[in-house]
């Protein structure tokens, strides 16, 4: 028995009561992807949908991500990688956040954790690892259903691409769970971190969407981690190295607020 | 782990105060549990018995005072602190999923120590089937998991807060008998309740608190003596009343027909022997509320 042991064992439980939840999220990430890249061959054959597309307001289409449907990429942005995908990875690392940290402090769960020859800090980072393992695991889960799809529908995009944009659709999961466990370890409260996490994913979704719509906003469409994740259109382009470190760089930044801010309050008792 | 420190308290505390917003939950506790006694806590519900233990588990922050566990700081020095203490809370919140067996496991990899033999032995005693599934349990099984984990732990300080709250006679006997045990091999014990029987039972030594203050401290017999007991007496005749009233240490005699009700503090033997002259017929004395048995304590009366 040794101290690798005990930390992987603080990961290793929290990581374990969240398969049910996970296999969940598994089977809704499959189901969208397959669900929408089934219809490419008949999109791509179809021209009355496409003239229909001709007639939406350019803003609508660009609010949206459906610029261009007609293109491979830009069928995959409109339909899953400018909203649905993203917000769903922020989405789950809000939730796989909150029911590892608060939801268990406010059950009074944590504190047969608590009261055991080890660090609150080391408590906490071993929940965050659990929620950064699910997260990686929907990654994977994404990206496999991607090229699986992509082969079965011959729709054709760069596995490259795909790579990337997948990787920053999970880096911005990260972010938003890392808000996640700093409202956790400030509050405790499971219902502000549940709120304050979906609230601030969906506002970054927002500005990053409506803002380019607006001269005077436009230039301030910067602010939103989206618009770091998404807006150098990683379908298309390669990836700047700057977006990766931004969005890990805040991710970071948000986890120590968390693990400080829980060092140094009591605990609360159920 | 560091040794040991030579400090003969296994627990001091000086000036603990706790204060949550406008409420002071603990106004100035000081206390010293000396190494290998069984030390009684207690108080009524809401006196600041468990505010007192979370503070010593670094689970919640003094607003003042000094706080010193087997000679080590809660705070800063809390991992190897709880690596020597093991800990029974008033009511443990087990994992959701998984069964005792696996709970048992997954602490003892994070407390570096798993004996089966030890575990399957300490669980026939309690009489608790380790494969039972943790969400199925009832609040007496979730109380015996609690009691495994600590006593499994083989710690040198055991800090058990209500131990015994849904347990039935049966297994507080067990308990008190693993408490000894516990004791006989050193270990010091932190017991809190608010049932003076079952401190009386076990403990050396008792601080009584209330409002967040030690009102008493003493060994068991002191207070023993300080606490009101409540008497009722069927005479076969009218109660002799002019005498039970003269009696020192009886209060609130009340007198209905043969019927006597009244409280007594302190020895109960001039009582016994004044009853002792007349047709009693039967006869009860029992234990009241903790609240009045230590009224006088409370009231901060001599």
């Amino acid at each position: 028995m040794n101290a690798a042991d005990r930390w992987l064992e603080l990961a290793v439980g929290p990581f374990r009561a969240s398969w049910r939840a996970a296999t969940v999220w598994s089977v809704v990430f499959v189901l969208m992807i397959v669900g929408t890249v089934a219809f490419w061959p008949a999109f791509r054959d179809s021209d009355a949908l496409q003239d229909t597309m001709e007639l939406v307001p350019a803003g609508i289409l660009q609010a949206f991500g459906l610029e261009d449907l007609v293109s491979p990429a830009g069928y995959l942005k409109g339909g899953l990688y400018d909203v649905v995908i993203p917000l769903m990875f922020a989405a789950a690392g809000v939730v796989f956040a909150a029911s590892a940290t608060a939801s268990e402090e406010d059950a009074g769960r944590l504190e047969l954790w608590l009261t055991q020859p080890v660090g609150r800090t080391a408590v906490l980072a071993g929940r965050i690892a659990a929620v950064m393992g699910w997260l990686v695991v929907l990654a994977v889960v994404t990206l496999l259903s991607q090229l699986a799809s992509d082969a079965a529908f011959d729709l054709q995009v760069s596995n490259a691409r795909i790579v990337a944009t997948i990787c920053l659709c999970t880096l911005l999961g990260v972010l938003y769970a890392g808000v996640a466990v700093a409202v956790a370890g400030i509050t405790g409260r499971p219902g502000p971190v549940l709120a304050i996490g979906l609230g601030a994913a969906l506002v970054g979704y927002l500005v990053a969407g409506l803002f380019p719509l607006s001269d005077v906003l436009d230039s301030w469409a910067w602010i939103s981690p989206w618009d770091w994740a998404l807006a150098g259109e990683p379908l298309w382009e390669p990836t700047d190295a700057w977006r990766y470190l931004a969005l890990g760089g805040v991710s970071a930044a948000m986890l120590a607020v968390g693990l400080v801010a829980f060092a140094r309050r009591d605990v609360r008792s159920a | 782990m560091s040794e040991p420190t030579a400090s003969p308290a296994a627990i001091r505390i000086s000036g603990l105060v706790k204060d949550y917003g406008r409420v002071r939950a603990l106004a100035g506790i000081d206390l010293e549990v000396r190494r290998g006694e069984v030390f009684g806590f207690l108080g009524p519900n809401g006196a600041g018995k468990t505010t007192t233990i979370r503070c010593l588990l670094d689970l919640i922050r003094p607003t003042a005072g000094r706080l010193e566990v087997l000679g080590l700081d809660p705070r800063r020095q809390g991992p190897e602190l709880r690596a020597r203490l093991a800990y029974v809370p008033g009511e443990l919140r087990l994992p959701e999923r998984g069964t005792v067996a696996q709970l048992a496991a997954s602490i003892g990899r994070v407390r570096g120590t798993l004996d089966p033999d030890r575990r399957d032995a300490l669980a026939a005693r309690l009489d608790l089937d380790l494969g039972r599934r943790l969400r199925d349990l009832s609040s007496g099984n979730r109380r015996k998991v609690a009691l495994l984990l600590a006593f499994l732990a083989d710690a040198e300080l055991l800090v058990l807060d209500e131990p015994t709250n849904g347990l039935d006679p049966l297994m507080q006997h067990e308990f008190l008998g693993l408490v000894r045990e516990a004791r006989d091999r050193g270990t010091t014990v932190f017991l809190s309740s608010h049932v003076l029987s079952e401190v009386q039972r076990a403990a050396d030594r008792v601080a009584v608190l209330r409002k967040g203050k030690i009102v008493a401290i003493g060994t068991v017999d002191e207070l023993r003596g300080r606490a009101r007991q409540r008497v009722e007496a069927w005479f076969a005749g009218d109660p002799p009343a002019a005498e039970l009233e003269r009696l020192p240490g009886l209060e609130a005699v009340t007198i209905d027909g043969r019927r006597l009700w009244a409280t007594v503090s302190g020895p109960v033997q001039p009582l016994v022997e004044t009853l002792g002259r007349h047709p009693v017929v039967s006869l009860v004395v029992e234990e009241p509320d903790l609240e009045e048995a230590f009224l006088d304590i409370y009231a901060g009366r001599p």
